[in-house]
């Protein structure tokens, strides 16, 4: 592993920690616009952006934006209500025609204002390349909740590929953001924060072909990708804050992060040329919906998965928790001191550097005091076991750069100096990722690509 | 003048006796059924060591992780990094009579001893599992210092310490041992196991085996008596870049972004090498390398895990079929033997996977795989005339070994009278 790399890895991530913020009080949502209530108008248009991958190269851009504002990558959620009828306006700015196509939903175009006429197209109304001139209204019922992909629809080969897409959701008619969050009309999708993970790829050849403006010798037979996006970043910028201005056209995210016993809404989608199973480390998740279908009244045809192969154009609603049962050993470390002797060895040691002082008195914790009360939810077989292992000494391990220094959830360890040192709250850090594991690459650069983490906090750190 | 000289020899002697106090790396195999003198009932079986502790079932593997050998079924060789098992060096009937003698020794057993598929993990859900990794020096590249992880795939509600994905946890330096630890209470199904340090080098490089949990009833898969079986198979879909191998081999830039596999295989062997019921030769560079160091155990096969199904009529087998594959998503079909979908990624097919939950079992002819996804297929073989019959991929250019035609990911599934 290129280490230089790491540190300017790691000195991007401390700096993006930093920078997360608490939202809502309680839960966090998926960034994105929303519009007046019963009928959201969004103000789209298109420009050229141009993405910084995570190894710190730049490619050239296609990208959605609302109107007046920074085009994006990927394009502006939009976030709407069951029922609602959505107006999107789109006007052009690149030197081709441009379109939206919504798969899942019925949708109508007409010119609403300009020189027009909108070009017909062959999947739907066109806005032709006259620098914004010609608005064209792309309008439809939002009839079914869920998850739903949006994207050009003309010459979509190339135009998606160059970044012309985005997500739109449907909230529920039942939906309230403090007190029913649900993804369905159905209490069985009840969640308390909410991810997406867009999922994306490219060939920066052909960006560089339309960069240079040599559109004609583009050859989609000939492709290969080099860099996998989840939400429009590459890692380790998945990490990094949203509205970064180090990434000024890309502005989500895609950090999770729960504490034990919350649930969090993957919300899947499949828009690149190549299928991606992404795989969640830390829990199975439940996939509860599919193309914006719930999956049986009480998600009854729910069914778990560790990893769910996301085909372009496919979209799952996934619910993730993490609650620790049956971990078999006490994670929050009320066990006495890792270094008392675990089935079978026969002397302990001194207390070492990965043993800790729960409450700050001096004393190594005892699982019988009253500082040391089980968790809520904490699995009620395991309170009180101790790590059934020996850990190596410190010399002999490499430490990664979200390890907290101890096995338990919540607390620190030493560490030796410059490791470790990313995980604010000593949370257990999950990848989640693409298990087609070429895809963890920023071309040719390892570690990167369609990755992010998930972060159960401790108990201590609620999360917001 | 004087003090420099007074100084050095000071400096050097805290250097030599803090190097002997507290940095030694050592072999450490953890094993309640071997460590415990409470231990009963110690045997070896499933490819462990087996015992109960307080009335609590205990497996213990203990595995080196390094760099080595395998041959494609074109008869190439190829280098790759792997997964060897030195279970057998411990008692009882070990090779060594003592844990300590076997202790001793694994770093040189596992010299240049990589196996790809790794050593299949089959343990039970009524088991602790105690599963010892010890990493050994890279023989061909000295350069890398490459720590090296087990992540157990799939493995619900873990921690960080034992999921082996370096940046969020630890991985174990060369010399040195970790024992993973997983209680299985309630884990029944189909997993796979890798390497998670640098993961698109190690798994492309071979980093790969098959983990599966039985049911505490056995004769099912999940147990229902809906996933009841016979006989049960682990098959692995693998695939193999040579052009990658061989930059990693020959030091070279590693080409992510270019990779091209063209060995498909299953469990690390390409037809017809996975008919062989035994153990592939060991390579010859492997022969070559190990009789150049000082290794005292025998050198073994690489590739240990065939892949041909048997099953006498009437009989239902069951296929744990896993994908590791680093590139592609591949399909599977059996022919014209029906595959009924019972399992999807260690959890019953059902509604919320619940054993009591709607039936979302399907019969299909074929399943779409992609890394890192598993499935548990029931084959009925009742009114199935005896005779061969082939699992295969239906991606058919994938029926190749690299240039040789009708080869690659293709076994044979024989059903006799």
């Amino acid at each position: 592993m290129n280490n230089t790399l790491i540190k300017a890895y790691q000195t991007a991530v401390v700096l993006s920690l930093l920078l997360l913020v608490p939202l809502v009080a309680g839960a966090y949502d998926i960034p994105g616009i929303t519009g007046t209530p019963g009928s959201p108008v969004f103000n789209l248009t298109t420009g050229t952006g141009t993405v910084v991958t995570g190894e710190g190269n730049q490619v050239h851009m296609w990208l959605f934006g609302v109107a007046g504002g920074t085009v994006q990558y990927t394009g502006p959620t939009l976030i709407v209500n069951e029922g609602d009828t959505v107006t999107i306006n789109l006007t052009n700015n690149l030197p081709v025609p441009v379109s939206l196509v919504i798969p899942g939903m019925n949708v109508t175009a007409a010119v609403a204002a300009g020189p027009g006429p909108a070009l017909p197209g062959i999947l739907t109304k066109e806005v032709p390349a006259d620098n914004g001139a010609t608005t064209v209204a792309y309008t439809f019922t939002a009839t079914q909740p869920g998850t739903y992909l949006y994207h050009s629809g003309t010459n979509p080969s190339l135009e998606v590929e160059m970044g012309l897409l985005g997500a739109l959701i449907v909230r529920p008619a039942g939906y309230d953001a403090v007190t029913n969050r649900i993804a369905y009309n159905d209490p069985a999708s009840t969640y308390t924060h909410e991810n997406l993970f867009l999922l994306t790829d490219i060939d920066v050849r052909f960006h560089n072909a339309v960069e240079n403006g040599n559109l004609t010798n583009i050859d989609f037979a000939d492709y290969r990708r080099e860099y996998w996006f989840i939400n429009g970043r590459n890692l380790p910028d998945t990490l990094a804050a949203q509205n970064t201005p180090l990434l000024p056209f890309q502005p989500y995210n895609a950090i999770a992060r729960l504490n034990p016993g919350q649930t969090i809404l993957y919300r899947m989608i499949g828009a690149g040329r190549d299928g991606h199973p992404f795989h969640t480390h830390g829990n199975h998740h439940l996939n509860i919906g599919s193309q914006g279908q719930l999956m049986g009244a009480g998600a009854s045809l729910a069914w778990n998965a560790f990893t769910t192969a996301v085909y372009p154009g496919d979209t799952f609603d996934a619910l993730m928790t993490w609650t620790g049962q049956g971990i078999g050993w006490d994670v929050y470390g009320h066990a006495s001191d890792i270094d008392n002797p675990p089935l079978g060895f026969s002397t302990g040691g001194a207390p070492g550097p990965e043993d800790f002082d729960n409450n700050g008195n001096g004393v190594y914790d005892q699982c019988n005091d009253a500082n040391n009360l089980a968790q809520p939810g904490e699995d009620p077989a395991a309170h009180c076991v101790p790590l059934p292992v020996i850990m190596p000494n410190i010399q002999d391990l490499t430490f990664g750069m979200f390890y907290s220094g101890s096995p338990f959830l919540g607390a620190f360890g030493a560490l030796p100096p410059g490791e470790g040192g990313f995980n604010a709250n000593a949370g257990f850090f999950f990848m989640q990722h693409s298990h087609s594991e070429r895809e963890l690459t920023n071309f040719n650069i390892f570690p990167g690509g369609m990755a992010t983490f998930l972060i159960v906090e401790p108990p201590s750190a609620p999360v917001q | 003048m004087k003090k420099g000289l007074i100084i050095i020899p000071a400096f050097l002697l805290m250097f030599i006796a803090f190097g002997l106090s507290s940095a030694q790396a050592h072999v450490f195999f953890q094993c309640p059924c071997l460590d415990d003198p409470a231990a009963t009932g110690v045997v070896k079986a499933h490819g462990n060591i087996e015992c109960s502790v307080g009335g609590q079932s205990i497996a213990c593997k203990h595995m080196t992780a390094g760099d080595g050998f395998a041959t494609t079924a074109d008869g190439s060789e190829t280098y790759i990094f792997g997964f060897h098992d030195v279970t057998n060096l411990y008692p009882p009937n070990g090779v060594y009579a003592t844990k300590d003698e076997a202790d001793a020794i694994v770093s040189t057993d596992g010299l240049l001893a990589a196996e790809t598929s790794a050593p299949t993990i089959n343990v039970q859900e009524n088991q602790d599992f105690y599963l010892t990794l010890s990493i050994v020096p890279m023989v061909i590249r000295p350069d890398l210092f490459d720590p090296h992880t087990v992540h157990f795939h799939g493995y619900p509600n873990a921690s960080a310490i034992f999921d082996g994905e370096p940046m969020s946890s630890i991985s174990t330096n060369q010399g040195a041992s970790l024992t993973y630890y997983y209680n299985l209470t309630g884990r029944p199904g189909t997993y796979m196991y890798h390497c998670h340090v640098e993961a698109s080098e190690h798994m492309q490089m071979g980093m790969l085996g098959n983990l599966f949990v039985r049911a505490a009833d056995d004769t099912t898969a999940y147990n229902t008596a809906d996933t009841g079986f016979d006989v049960e198979y682990p098959i692995q879909v693998i695939s193999f870049d040579p052009k990658f191998h061989q930059a990693d081999q020959d030091i070279q830039p590693l080409p992510f972004a270019e990779m091209l596999d063209v060995y498909p295989m299953f469990n690390g062997r390409g037809y017809p090498d996975t008919i062989n019921p035994n153990d592939l030769p060991p390579p010859q560079q492997k022969i070559d390398g190990r009789a150049s160091i000082e290794t005292i155990s025998p050198t073994q096969s690489s590739q240990k895990v065939p892949s041909r199904i048997t099953a006498t009529a009437g009989q239902t087998i069951l296929l744990r079929l896993s994908s590791l594959a680093t590139v592609d998503i591949y399909t599977i079909t059996a022919g014209g033997l029906p595959l009924q979908i019972v399992g999807k990624d260690a959890r019953i097919y059902k509604g919320q996977s619940n054993p009591a939950g709607t039936p979302l079992f399907q019969t299909v002819n074929s399943v779409n795989i992609g890394g890192g996804e598993s499935f548990d297929l029931l084959i009925d073989t009742t009114g199935i005339a005896p005779g061969t019959y082939f699992l295969y991929t239906s991606n058919l250019n994938e029926l190749a070994n690299n240039l040789q035609e009708f080869g690659g990911m293709m076994t044979e599934i024989v059903i006799a009278p």
